[in-house]
């Protein structure tokens, strides 16, 4: 009964109100949380005493990276979900799910090397989480060629999302495959969650950044997927009305 | 006669009528293991630290070679959309072909790679360790490329989109695959990699065939 109100939302029309609706709440709410996370990160949180002012480069580093794999997880289900019930506006959610978590992969990499230089004297190791990064990354690029090479619309949905969906089913393996070589990467700081190895003042700006990139990230994909959405709905009558 | 026996004779007779394809992967598999050797280091035990990996890099690009070739020819005469519309299971046919391709691209390869795996001083019982893991690895790799070969059909210039897809898939075979070889080689136990890539070689067997039908079925529409 209740997946009537899903299927609701599965036609253009009615995905593209509720997209536009909820796009500015998230976008600013997900702002604000970022911009007083920041704050707290970089001047509110006190030093580590093993790392420095070094370790600030946290609050940027571990939100890209939780988001670098949701984001994928989230355009798995939405391929999963276009191809099982062919809906257009899934094809499209996934589609503009693509290049941001392509970004965020990028910075997450991008900023490990960052505090990976000083802190481990070297920019890149062979290591597993590291590499297991690397690995989504180009999975995001293989599903961006694919849909951008094939000229059909449809048919690149369909194909992109069959990649996608292999991606999910292939992702722990590879992940657990990389496991294989000894780790120099820190074990995950929150996920201890009786004993956290982080004290509170350095915790609550993380969580804030955490939770402020996800909702900037719903927000993105609301404008994504509603631009994406009009493009390919371009000639129908409620398009024109908008 | 039974519809699968029929185009799994059809898929041998034409694989002899391309030999070429075969040949290529064939003599570039040996070429590697051959020249490895001779632009490093060929001591003993530096060869033997690294002729896992080389024996699955070299079987790895091998069989990326010729897949470009695995339905092409058949998509263009029409022979794909026949087996579609045929009275056989059209996942079960795809399998059968996938198998046919296999035992002509990759078979020869475990054959000379006894041949390869003594130039690098392994001993009797590593070869067959050797050949038992290339068995398993290109068995779940064929599947993979068939997968790449369906999806990057209808693309006129595929190859650098088909190494993108194709390597971040085949990564853990790799890796188990030269654990196991490693293993073996400094007699340690080789189970564990070796169920893993039963495990993947099973899984590629299930998912494998489906999700290229329904890549081929995209590709036709």
């Amino acid at each position: 009964m209740n997946l009537k109100k899903i299927y609701k939302y599965g036609s253009p029309p009615n995905f593209y109100r509720f997209a536009m609706k909820l796009e500015p709440w998230c976008l600013s709410l997900g702002l604000f949380l970022i911009a007083i996370g920041s704050i707290g990160g970089l001047f509110v949180a006190p030093k580590d005493y093993q790392m420095g002012d070094a370790f600030r480069i946290i609050y940027f580093h571990v939100p890209s990276a939780y988001l670098s794999m949701s984001a994928y997880a989230a355009m798995g289900i939405a391929s999963i979900i276009g191809i099982v019930w062919r809906s257009n506006v899934a094809f499209a959610v996934a589609k503009s799910i693509a290049p941001f978590g392509a970004l965020m992969t990028a910075v997450a990499l991008i900023t490990g090397m960052l505090w990976g230089k000083p802190m481990w004297g070297t920019a890149w190791v062979w290591d597993a989480r590291l590499t297991s990064e690397f690995i989504l990354l180009l999975l995001y690029f293989g599903y961006i060629t694919l849909h951008a090479t094939i000229k059909e619309q449809k048919k690149a949905d369909r194909a992109a999302s069959l990649l996608a969906i292999l991606g999910i089913i292939n992702l722990p393996i590879i992940h657990y495959s990389v496991v294989w070589w000894n780790t120099l990467h820190q074990a995950s700081t929150i996920s201890k969650l009786d004993s956290p190895s982080i004290v509170g003042e350095m915790l609550w700006p993380l969580l804030l950044m955490i939770i402020g990139y996800m909702i900037f990230f719903i927000g993105v994909i609301c404008r994504g997927g509603s631009a994406e959405v009009l493009m390919r709905e371009k000639r129908s009558n409620w398009v024109k009305e908008v | 006669m039974n519809i699968y026996f029929q185009l799994f004779s059809r898929e041998i007779s034409v694989a002899f009528k391309r030999w070429t394809d075969a040949l290529t992967g064939f003599i570039l598999f040996f070429l590697i293991a051959i020249l490895f050797p001779l632009i490093s280091d060929s001591n003993k035990e530096f060869l033997l630290t690294i002729v896992g990996p080389i024996m699955m890099f070299s079987a790895f690009f091998a069989s990326m070679l010729s897949m470009q070739n695995m339905f092409k020819p058949d998509f263009q005469n029409g022979t794909i959309e026949q087996l579609m519309l045929s009275k056989g299971s059209f996942v079960s046919l795809i399998l059968t072909k996938t198998i046919a391709y296999w035992l002509f691209t990759s078979l020869p390869l475990i054959l000379i790679s006894g041949l390869t795996a003594s130039i690098y001083f392994v001993s009797a019982s590593g070869i067959l360790i050797i050949q038992l893991t290339l068995v398993l690895s290109t068995l779940t790799m064929v599947h993979i490329n068939a997968f790449t070969a369906a999806i990057t059909l209808g693309i006129r210039y595929p190859g650098a989109l088909m190494t993108l897809i194709i390597t971040p898939i085949t990564l853990p075979i790799l890796i188990f695959g030269s654990k196991t070889i490693e293993n073996s080689i400094l007699g340690a136990d080789i189970s564990g990699p070796l169920y893993f890539l039963t495990g993947m070689m099973m899984l590629s067997f299930f998912l494998g065939p489906w999700i290229t039908a329904s890549a081929l079925k995209i590709s036709m529409d």
